[in-house]
């Protein structure tokens, strides 16, 4: 029997391996996630460094030489003064400038009078760079003033600091975490929703598909048991879906190595081990998801049919890894027991490097494969029905 | 041998087979025909493994289909209704997916397929992937791949719709010499001149029931008709049932 469960596998493998349609979902899908991973982090790190104090900001500034005072003190906090083009306010609009700083006529004068001088920021806070650029220029324009401040009070010999109530220190606790790498949290969603996607197209095209070309009937009559037969093709959508993962885990390594700057965390995430672990807890997960596709593309009554219901799918596991990107949770126990939770969980912990517990592990793996091998199960005993040769 | 005995089937509250009976014997090419929705398909199904009947036995060569499915397989070569290939493989590798799942390979079964490519004269797509074969082409390569374990016992539903002269006659010379060889040929047709042909003996079959049987002589003696298709016509009923599935 063994020898026929190979042989229906083989042919599957050899069929779908010449099909267009598969191929695409096994080897070029996979690497659609890892891509918008690499534009977001790319986008998101340019945006990071204009807020970052220690990169070198352009600010681009109206009437420069009116204040040579504050261009001066801006320069030695590391902004470089640009000339601002013809009318600001058009400029940041329209993205070419992220703020504007506007220094009147009069600065110069109202300052060595010691008086309040005006000066103008023109930015758009709607726009994320522009909220970064903002913020940190009103930092850096609070410190100025706040030196002048203490410069003026000491001439007329007032105690500066007794004027202020506050000192205000405040500590980021992602100390030492980049905030892109906030990012990794959508590798374990992006995973699993790979998982549910990558034989799918195998799960349908050998099963209502085959129902439809009408090769379903007499392949039954083949000495063969049924559920050989689905055990046949059920492996080779799972080689197709592994294949689907391990495509997709080396374009995230691929374009890890290429996004992360020395430092981060990103460079040395995804090393062997990371990848032998998520293979390993992803395998059960590979088993419940051509189960839950073989049942499905088994009941329905067409290929179109098979594939409305299996397109929305891959969405359902993924939602929890979702949830988890905005607030994440501490890996316990019992959440080992869960289907896809418990490796979105697992996924983010080899991903981010982090000691995974090889009890969660075989907790994880074991529960998984417990339902896995049930709906295996129920999917064996549907293509033991009569019905099958009609679908429904 | 195939021998059926009260058969009977019903889909929901349609009764597609109300106790069906006939042989056909080894050395015979046994005809069963009916109008569209006797029964004809559900009586093969149940017959090639693919259904079980709600009473009666069905049984090749003495196994029984229910409870002997796999050794039932093993001796039956089907062609049936639905007959799809795969468009990705070429009709050698239908054939040979076929031969190797009923545990023929190495030079034995590329022997056996390539015989099966002369005798069906399919030389030009043999090595062709199916997706634009023609319906004629089709056929050939079905009926090669049921035939490539050499089977005891064929059951061919249609063999030559869509087939050209030729390639009908090269079919017929096909079932004279599996029939002269000993073995038993159960094949439905709508064609009466294909019937009145190859058939030795005829069943019909109208309305799940068998309406009719015996050598084609003796049902034109029965009915007083003088061809086939008014002997059909007399015995159904001009009937057309509609509990097929």
């Amino acid at each position: 029997m063994w020898r026929r469960v190979y042989i229906v596998f083989a042919k599957e493998v050899m069929d779908n391996a010449r099909d267009r349609r598969s191929l695409l979902v096994a080897l070029i899908y996979p690497m659609l996630g890892p891509a918008l991973l690499g534009v977001m982090i790319s986008m998101v790190s340019s945006v990071l460094s204009a807020g970052n104090s220690e990169n070198r900001m352009d600010l681009h500034v109206a009437g420069a030489a009116n204040g040579p005072q504050l261009t001066a003190y801006l320069e030695s906090r590391n902004i470089a003064i640009r000339p601002a083009g013809g009318d600001p306010e058009l400029a940041v609009k329209n993205g070419q400038a992220e703020v504007v700083l506007i220094i009147p006529d009069d600065f110069s004068r109202r300052f060595d009078e010691k008086r309040t001088a005006e000066i103008k920021i023109i930015a758009d806070s709607s726009r994320l760079p522009g909220l970064f650029a903002l913020n940190r220029l009103a930092g850096v324009l609070g410190e100025f003033n706040r030196q002048v401040w203490e410069k003026r009070l000491s001439v007329l010999g007032v105690d500066f600091m007794g004027l202020r109530p506050l000192d205000i220190h405040s500590v980021n606790v992602a100390a030492g975490i980049s905030a892109i790498d906030i990012l990794m949290f959508m590798v374990p969603p992006l995973i699993i929703f790979n998982i549910f996607m990558g034989g799918v197209y195998l799960a349908i095209d050998t099963t209502s598909g085959e129902r439809e070309r009408g090769s379903l009937e007499p392949l039954l009559i083949n000495p063969v048991e049924r559920w050989g037969l689905m055990l046949g093709k059920f492996l080779a959508a799972l080689l197709f879906t592994g294949v689907a993962v391990a495509v997709q885990l080396a374009a995230f390594k691929a374009i890890f190595d290429m996004m992360g700057s020395p430092g981060s965390s990103f460079v040395n995430s995804l090393d062997a081990r990371a990848v032998a672990g998520i293979m390993v807890s992803a395998l059960p997960l590979m088993m419940l998801a051509v189960g839950v596709q073989f049942i499905i593309a088994t009941v329905t009554r067409s290929f179109k049919e098979a594939q409305t219901y299996l397109g929305l799918l891959p969405l359902v596991p993924a939602m929890p890894g979702l949830v988890l990107v905005f607030s994440p949770v501490e890996a316990e126990g019992w959440m080992m027991t869960i289907p896809t939770f418990s490796q979105t969980l697992l996924f983010g912990q080899f991903v981010r490097g982090e000691a995974v517990s090889m009890l969660n592990v075989a907790i994880s793996t074991s529960a998984t494969t417990l339902v896995a091998l049930v709906l295996v199960a129920i999917a064996a005993g549907l293509y033991e029905r009569e019905k099958l040769i009609f679908g429904g | 041998m195939i021998q059926v005995e009260n058969l009977r089937k019903s889909f929901n509250t349609v009764i597609a087979l109300d106790g069906v009976g006939f042989t056909a014997p080894d050395g015979h090419v046994t005809g069963l025909i009916g109008p569209n929705g006797a029964g004809k398909t559900t009586a093969l199904r149940i017959i090639y493994t693919v259904m079980r009947p709600d009473s009666g036995t069905a049984t090749v060569d003495g196994l029984n289909t229910v409870h002997d499915r796999r050794q039932v397989q093993k001796r039956i070569g089907v062609l049936p209704d639905s007959r799809g290939l795969y468009p990705r493989l070429t009709a050698r590798e239908h054939v040979r997916y076929y031969g190797r799942l009923h545990g023929l390979n190495g030079a034995g079964l590329e022997g056996r397929i390539d015989e099966l490519i002369g005798i069906l004269g399919m030389e030009e797509f043999a090595d062709r992937r199916a997706g634009g074969f023609s319906k004629g082409q089709v056929r050939k390569v079905a009926l090669a791949r049921a035939l490539v374990h050499r089977p005891q016992n064929l059951l061919l539903d249609e063999p030559t719709n869509g087939l050209d002269i030729a390639s009908s006659r090269a079919v017929h010379a096909l079932i004279r010499e599996i029939r002269d060889q000993g073995r038993c040929v159960l094949f439905c047709s709508h064609i009466m001149q294909e019937v009145a042909a190859i058939c030795d003996s005829i069943v019909v079959i109208s309305k799940g029931r068998v309406a009719a049987r015996g050598t084609p002589g003796e049902l034109l003696e029965l009915t007083g008709k003088e061809d086939l298709e008014e002997m059909f016509l007399a015995v159904t009923g001009g009937a057309s049932g509609s509990g097929e599935q």
